[in-house]
């Protein structure tokens, strides 16, 4: 490889680990700066309360399709020992799957969704 | 409220296809090196990959924006950036050496480069995949 090359990798690497760095540092900040934002007067419930209200939530809305003990129904999977992180979970609510669930955005705004994923969480 | 989940779904398309494009245009101007076309298909892959580097910045932020700053995950979220992630690092690498050398590039470093932007195109269709598994399964992007 030539000198020009080197220069080239090292500065490629470079720039790259940096930009990386950058990119985790500001999805780290933007989280937490998110965290801080939803939690109600800057004084997060305990899990009981949250889960309590989210489960209040789910028989309202979900249960109907996703069963009573959300165990799956007809035409809805199981919610039991989901595999996807929180944020997938809340996603999942508040955007809906095209031709399969509805949006759940108007009904829940985000805290509601944050207790509705706080009891999903529950269910494993 | 911007719709992040639609702008990350148009924005990713944008650094595969040309990602994809630049390779292809690579192998294809070594492959047919002795050809007039050959010097123009080099100087497409080039803008290809520059490009492709830059459309990469709006699809990571409109996807932090989307996960809400979740940068990993499980499942076909955890895959999807599993592939994500080196997919850029190494993207982003490869526009800045390809921009420093330009095309004097030696033979070892020719090999080198194609085929890292062979495992940058894996990388990226893996994690094109992942995420369109994600909007089958509830991805959120309608």
């Amino acid at each position: 490889m030539t000198s020009l090359e080197i220069k080239g990798a090292v500065a490629a690497v470079t720039t790259s680990v940096l930009i990386l760095v950058a990119t985790f540092t500001a999805g780290g900040i933007y989280r937490n700066y998110l965290e801080r934002e939803t939690e109600p007067g800057n004084k997060p419930l305990d899990a009981a309360t949250l889960a309590a209200k989210g489960r209040t939530f789910f028989f309202q809305s979900c249960a109907h399709c996703h069963g009573q003990d959300a165990d799956g129904g007809e035409d809805a999977p199981s919610l039991l020992k989901l595999q996807i992180s929180g944020a997938h979970m809340a996603l999942v609510i508040q955007s809906g799957i095209k031709d399969e669930m509805p949006s759940f955005a108007k009904k829940y705004n985000e805290q509601d969704t944050v207790a509705i994923v706080a009891y999903l969480k529950t269910l494993h | 409220m911007i719709p992040w989940d639609k702008l990350h779904g148009a924005m990713t398309h944008f650094p595969i296809a040309l990602l994809m494009f630049s390779t292809a245009c690579d192998f294809v101007s070594v492959a047919f090196k002795k050809l007039s076309f050959a010097r123009g298909l080099r100087l497409v892959s080039f803008y290809g990959l520059a490009f492709a580097a830059l459309a990469s910045l709006g699809a990571v932020v409109s996807g932090i924006a989307l996960t809400k700053g979740d940068m990993w995950g499980r499942g076909d979220f955890g895959w999807h950036h599993r592939f994500v992630w080196p997919a850029f690092g190494l993207l982003v690498a490869l526009a800045v050496w390809r921009l420093v050398v330009r095309d004097a590039m030696s033979r070892t470093g020719l090999c080198l480069y194609l085929v890292l932007m062979l495992l940058a195109s894996g990388f990226v269709a893996a994690a094109g995949y992942f995420g369109g598994e994600l909007l089958l399964s509830g991805g959120g992007v309608p």
